[in-house]
């Protein structure tokens, strides 16, 4: 024992002098030893901690975090899991010994972690694994199979219910919960989607607004850089606009229109309208038509006449005539760009960019009017696998029809008694207007409603207790929710039919080739957005006059750019934590301090600042991160703590002042200061004391993620980004944080596998999940730690491959209670 | 734009399809039709429940200065009768307004936030251990259950913005800050905060009487299958997934009853506006349009009861609107700073004036012997009292509404301390006509109310 301490002392000290080569190769010898049995002398390091540091609060006269552990056998830990299993997160996360205690030193903390970490995983050869019940299509996974099964893309957000999440994830089994407006909007967007791929047979004019554009100031103000610029991807020679996809139910005439004045910013303060331009319509890429809008003339009519005179400007530009054929279309509406010279009427230059037509709002567009036939679109070539040449054959083709796409839809072979029940919709479509396509409208809208496409179910053992191994069926939709979000392919389908999953180098090469279609970007989308709280990035509102909607597209563009090319791209996960490059266009190269990056689109560049490097060098972050007026310690260190470490912070008690803003009267201070004042209190040291320095160390970064050195909001007094971790480790900035938390190469990969598996199974990572991860990461250093290497792991492991016998009602752990409500009460009136 | 509006063969579901015109305050208008027709045909009394969740509890006499700060509680009686200043927009109603004083609720007892939205209406301490949402039964859903069978929509769950805020869900996920009311132990409703898809949950969709019905049949023989293919599904199941899936037919049921029931929908008396664009960036406009959407499902009588969370438990909003520009949260930490109070009360005060404008729209629209007002009984509350110390002592909770002559308003009650807020949900259950021995943690009736 006195041996294997030395060496980790060893270790430590050579961290601190900065030679991480060699503790890569130590940390893998360590990681090596865990599947041997532990000596007893490692049990002693254990022992001693708990007697000397724990028992202190976690004894059954204090019952702190209602664990007892002088209650407990010290010497059997492995056979109960669920306790120290959280042990290993709070030790490994320093957040136990709690800071301001004395805190033990790091090989001592390193050596119980291994030691519970070896024990556990020895005790772990019962294979309990979890159990996933029934659950519903969440609406990501309805909208992602709605576009592979018929071609139609639809915006989950706008026809579903919100969805509950757990952990940010909101495709968990347990909370798909269903209610009876679930129901209705289920029911609803079917009968949507299919009208959409089918076209309409009887075709109705509608109207549709897309929200896009830039927002102006309002008032004259300049409207976002976006629609000053040439945007990514528009034909050259353009500045600004707008695009969207739209389905066209039918071929036929359809008109663009612009809603009011201030759309084309030509409201109440008509700026825009102070130079001509010229807007086109592209449909496809292709130019439709073209108008004249703003000058002189309709200046002074959008100036004079008031709202009068605004609705004349804007039936200048109103019911802009194209014909489009029936099916899915892009449509690009733009101004054509003009000299500099020729467009500023400012001598400074800077009120140039207020006196330009913008598309500020968004566009409508209206039709069908004059509608002729359908031309066979996406969808209808996805539906539509014979096409009846006389009525005789109709009912044969729907049947044909029927077997295709519900085949895939149901993710199972279909039944004479399935298309059966399917054809009795179509025969009621059929029997009104608008004839087989109406029929195949009917039939498609029945498919979309039904269980066996809106439910997948992993069976159970009929065994009580027993676990069950999935079939290979079930194997092969569980593989394909999860990198796909959607059901299986016909690959996959006829791989499952042959019983060829079960073997893990199918398996394998299964999860290479779905990495690289299209749809993995899923993985991008719907896990890393989620776990990394990414989605969210719009509930932040900067105070920042500088920022813009246009900087958070930038934000978010960048970090799903990074993402994808460092896990989607083979790379070692870590990398998301280390690499040093980025992608950025001219204004976000502004925004880091980048020099030489013109134009709007975005490219890869390596960064020379270490300091922004990684996630926590992300703009993205850095936002998300912060408050509207002020950046947050706090919260980043929560997130760092959360998402990079893997170990949430328990929220605070009841009854404690949060609040860091200045007062009235107070001298402005920086945040640094005034949470410092706050953290005195010894209450909140337990946790902010390891939550906050992590935070601290980010301070650099403003809230909308430029560098700074000093705070403006405190009379410019410098930031001060070092900090002492609560083990005693000092980080001095962003690039210190960066190295102690990747100090060990099987930390963040670690976290990144508990949450890609509690992602994969839909279901929450219990205890007995752990020993599977461990031995899922330290099988993947061999593969250096990739995102395929992490979900070819986890795929053939029993927690993937397995289903658990149903929950019986929990049983706790010895040494441990819950909090009665009596409790809380008298710790309520104790405040 | 308004050509197309006017034009015959555009019809309604036109608009309803695509996502149809930008709108502003002229919805607002088009909301309160003066319509009576359906009032006239008013048999029996129909009796509303409105329950108006606020987070973050309110300034009342809850911080160290006392009765200087506080802006909630009432006083006086009779002709008296005076409501507290954040409380005061309901003075033009105020007959038909109780207050409260001393009441508590344990069940959110030392989760900060995390319990607040739940326990509101359960007053049931959520057993949060469990995996997935267990808790019980909420006043609102007890209620659907009983006046919620007669209309189209047995209760309606909105909020003004997403209530799925990670800063207020905790470990236990997001089954108890995220929604006011649960229809079973495992069933939270989520709130729709989409007001267009509110919409569409209202009025349906279809174009014409007859499209509409054609639509419903359809819509009936797709959920007899989907109850077939359910039931069928079911027997490879084990009992807890059978469980799950008979949650799914319970649902399928309800929208059946739902489909029977919109066929006798009548709309001859509303002015049925224009559906919305989508989730409004204007906040006030947004909340503005939730009550207003309220007030059309009662007139119309397409629900019975409504659930409004008025502003997430996790929210960062700022409030620029009223001259607030701290985030509602963050203030709402107050520190026992007055100038955090004061505007920490103005934001009060305004959810508050947007939820008696509402009251007081409620008391113009006539229906049978009297207005809507006095056929409801609304509760506006919180479940926290002081924001600075996350308790849940007193809280700030006013009853409003005749309920059918049942509960007489103008007076401030002081309950004995710590008055079960379960005993003022068992009191609401006796004032709409249900009668049961005990709700939650509750001890009694308050036989004053």
């Amino acid at each position: 024992m006195r041996k294997s301490r030395a060496v980790l002392k060893a270790v430590l000290v050579r961290v601190g002098m900065g030679v991480p080569v060699a503790w890569l190769a130590l940390a893998a010898g360590v990681a090596h030893s865990q599947a041997a049995a532990p000596s007893p002398g490692d049990g002693k390091v254990f022992t001693d901690m708990v007697n000397t540091r724990c028992v202190k609060c976690h004894n059954a006269d204090d019952w702190a975090g209602s664990l007892a552990m002088d209650t407990m056998d010290l010497k059997a830990a492995g056979q109960n899991p669920e306790v120290w299993e959280k042990a290993i997160a709070k030790l490994s996360s320093r957040l136990m010994p709690p800071a301001g205690a004395p805190q033990p030193p790091q090989p001592e903390v390193d050596a119980v972690v291994n030691y519970l970490q070896s024990t556990v995983d020895a005790a772990a050869n019962d294979r309990r694994v979890g159990h996933v019940p029934i659950q519903r299509l969440s609406r990501a996974e309805f909208a992602a199979s709605v576009r592979d099964l018929v071609g139609v893309e639809v915006d989950p957000k706008q026809i579903l219910p919100t969805e509950i999440e757990v952990d940010g994830f909101s495709n968990i089994a347990g909370a798909l919960v269903i209610s009876p407006s679930f129901m209705e909007q289920y029911l609803s967007a079917a009968r949507k989607v299919a009208q959409i791929a089918i076209g309409e047979p009887v075709p109705k004019m509608e109207s549709v607004f897309y929200r896009g554009g830039g927002g102006g100031g309002g008032q004259a103000g300049p409207g976002s850089p976006t629609q000053l610029q040439h945007k990514d991807g528009y034909p050259l020679g353009t500045r600004g606009g707008v695009d969207f996809t739209h389905v066209f139910p039918r071929d036929g005439e359809y008109r663009f229109n612009f809603l009011e004045g201030d759309s084309i910013d030509a409201g109440l303060y008509p700026r825009g309208m102070e130079t001509r331009a010229t807007m086109v319509v592209l449909i496809d890429g292709r130019e439709v038509a073209r108008r004249q809008i703003g000058g002189f003339d309709d200046l002074s009519l959008a100036d004079r006449d008031g709202p009068k005179g605004r609705t004349a400007v804007v039936a200048e530009v109103s019911g802009i005539p194209a014909h489009v054929t029936a099916g899915e279309h892009t449509v690009t509406v733009t101004f054509i760009e003009r000299s500099s010279l020729a467009e500023s009427n400012d001598p400074t230059g800077a009120g140039k960019v207020s006196g330009m037509p913008i598309i500020r709002d968004g566009v409508q567009v209206v039709g069908p009017f004059a509608p002729e036939g359908l031309s066979l679109s996406a969808s209808r070539a996805k539906i539509f696998v014979c096409q009846p040449k006389q009525e005789s054959e109709e009912t044969a083709c729907a049947q044909r029809i029927a077997r295709h796409l519900a085949t895939q839809a149901f993710r199972r072979p279909v039944t004479d008694a399935d298309v059966q029940l399917l054809m009795k919709f179509y025969a009621t479509g059929r029997a009104e207007p608008g004839g087989f396509d109406n029929g195949v409208t009917e039939l498609v809208t029945a498919i979309l409603s039904s269980p066996d496409f809106l439910y997948r179910a992993i069976s159970s053992s009929p065994n009580p207790g027993e676990s069950r191994v999935l079939d290979d069926r079930e194997l092969a939709a569980r593989l394909s929710f999860f990198i796909w979000n959607e059901g299986p392919d016909e690959q996959l389908t006829a791989l499952a039919a042959k019983n060829q999953l079960d073997d893990p180098a199918v398996m394998q090469a299964q999860v290479e080739r779905m990495l690289k279609d299209p749809r993995a970007q899923s993985l991008v989308e719907n896990f890393a957005f989620s776990w990394l709280n990414m989605a969210t990035l719009a509930q932040v509102e900067p105070l920042d006059p500088r920022f813009n909607a246009g900087m958070r597209g930038n934000f978010e563009t960048e970090i799903r750019m990074f993402l994808t090319s460092v896990l989607l791209g083979n790379r070692n996960v870590t990398e998301l934590l280390t690499a040093d490059y980025t992608f950025v266009n001219e204004s976000l190269a502004q925004q880091y301090g980048i020099p030489g990056v013109l134009g709007p689109q975005f490219r890869k560049v390596t960064l020379a600042d270490e300091n922004r490097w990684g996630l926590l060098g992300k703009g993205a972050v850095e936002l998300r991160t912060s408050y509207g007026d002020r950046t947050s310690p706090v919260l980043r260190g929560e997130y760092v703590l959360d998402r990079i470490l893997g170990t949430p912070p328990t929220p605070p008690p009841p009854g404690v002042n949060t609040d860091l803003s200045v007062h009235e009267g107070q001298p402005p201070a920086t945040v640094r200061a005034r949470l410092e004042a706050h953290r005195a209190n010894p209450t909140c040291k337990g946790c902010h004391g390891v939550m906050d320095p992590y935070g601290l160390a980010l301070e650099n970064f403003d809230v909308t993620g430029r560098w700074r050195e000093v705070d403006a909001q405190a009379k410019n007094a410098p930031i001060d980004a070092t900090t002492e971790l609560s083990g005693g480790a000092v980080l001095r900035g962003p690039a210190d944080l960066r190295r102690y938390l990747t100090r060990r190469p099987e930390q963040f990969p670690t976290t990144v596998t508990k949450r890609l598996m509690m992602y994969a199974l839909n279901r929450e990572i219990e205890y007995y999940d752990m020993p599977q991860i461990r031995k899922i990461v330290h099988e993947a250093a061999a593969h250096n730690y990739t995102l395929g290497a992490l979900i070819t792991g986890i795929v053939n492991s029993d927690s993937f491959r397995r289903q658990g016998p149903e929950a019986p009602a929990p049983k706790l752990p010895v040494g441990t209670k819950t909090a009665s409500i009596e409790h809380l009460r008298s710790d309520a009136t104790q405040q | 734009m308004a050509i197309f509006l006017t034009k015959k063969y555009l019809s309604r579901r036109t608009f309803l399809r695509g996502s149809g015109v930008a709108l502003g305050l002229p919805f607002l208008e088009a909301m309160v039709p003066a319509a009576t027709a359906l009032a006239d045909t008013a048999a029996a009394p129909k009796t509303r429940a409105g329950f108006f969740y606020i987070p973050h509890g309110a300034i009342g006499n809850n911080t160290p200065f006392g009765k200087d700060v506080d802006a909630w509680t009432s006083s006086g009686k009779g002709a008296d009768f005076k409501l507290g200043h954040t409380v005061a927009p309901l003075e033009p109603v105020k007959n038909y307004v109780t207050t409260f004083e001393n009441i508590e609720n344990l069940a959110a007892g030392g989760s900060v936030h995390t319990l607040n939205p739940a326990t509101w209406l359960s007053c049931v301490r959520p057993d949060t251990a469990a995996k997935g949402a267990s808790m019980a039964i909420t006043l609102d859903q007890v209620i659907a259950q009983h006046l919620g069978q007669k209309t189209a929509l047995p209760s309606l769950e909105v909020a003004s913005e997403t209530t799925i805020q990670v800063a207020a869900c905790g470990g236990a996920g997001c089954y108890y800050a995220s929604t006011t009311s649960y229809a079973g132990p495992h069933s939270p409703l989520p709130m729709e905060y989409n007001p267009r898809k509110v919409f569409i949950q209202l009025m349906g969709e279809g174009d014409t009487a007859a499209e509409r019905e054609a639509l419903l049949r359809k819509n009936a023989s797709i959920l007899d299958m989907v109850s077939d293919r359910a039931k069928s599904l079911s027997s490879d199941l084990g009992p807890g997934d059978k469980a799950r899936l008979a949650d799914y037919l319970d649902s399928v049921r309800e929208v059946e009853r739902r489909v029977n029931m919109a066929g006798s929908r009548d709309f001859s008396g509303v002015n049925v506006p224009v559906a919305p664009v989508g989730e409004l960036d204007d906040f006030d406009k947004q909340v503005r349009l939730m009550f207003d959407l309220i007030a059309l499902a009662y007139q119309a009588d397409l629900t019975r009861v409504a659930s409004y969370v008025m502003v997430a438990e996790g929210t960062n909003r700022t409030y620029n609107h009223v001259g607030v520009p701290d985030s509602f949260h963050p203030v709402s930490h107050h520190s026992n700073d007055r100038e955090r109070i004061r505007r920490l009360t103005v934001i009060q005060r305004y959810h508050m004036e947007r939820f008696a404008d509402f009251v007081k729209k409620l008391s113009t629209i006539k229906e049978g012997d009297g207005s809507i007002l006095d056929h409801s009984l609304l509760l506006y509350g919180s479940n926290m009292s002081n924001s600075n110390q996350h308790d849940n002592y007193p809280l700030p909770e006013v009853l409003v509404g005749g309920a059918n002559g049942a509960h007489v308003g103008g007076k401030n009650l002081t309950l004995p301390p710590r008055t079960p807020l379960a005993n003022l949900h068992l009191t609401i259950l006796d004032k709409v006509g249900i009668k049961q021995p005990s709700f939650g943690n509750s001890t009694g009736l308050i036989t004053e109310v």
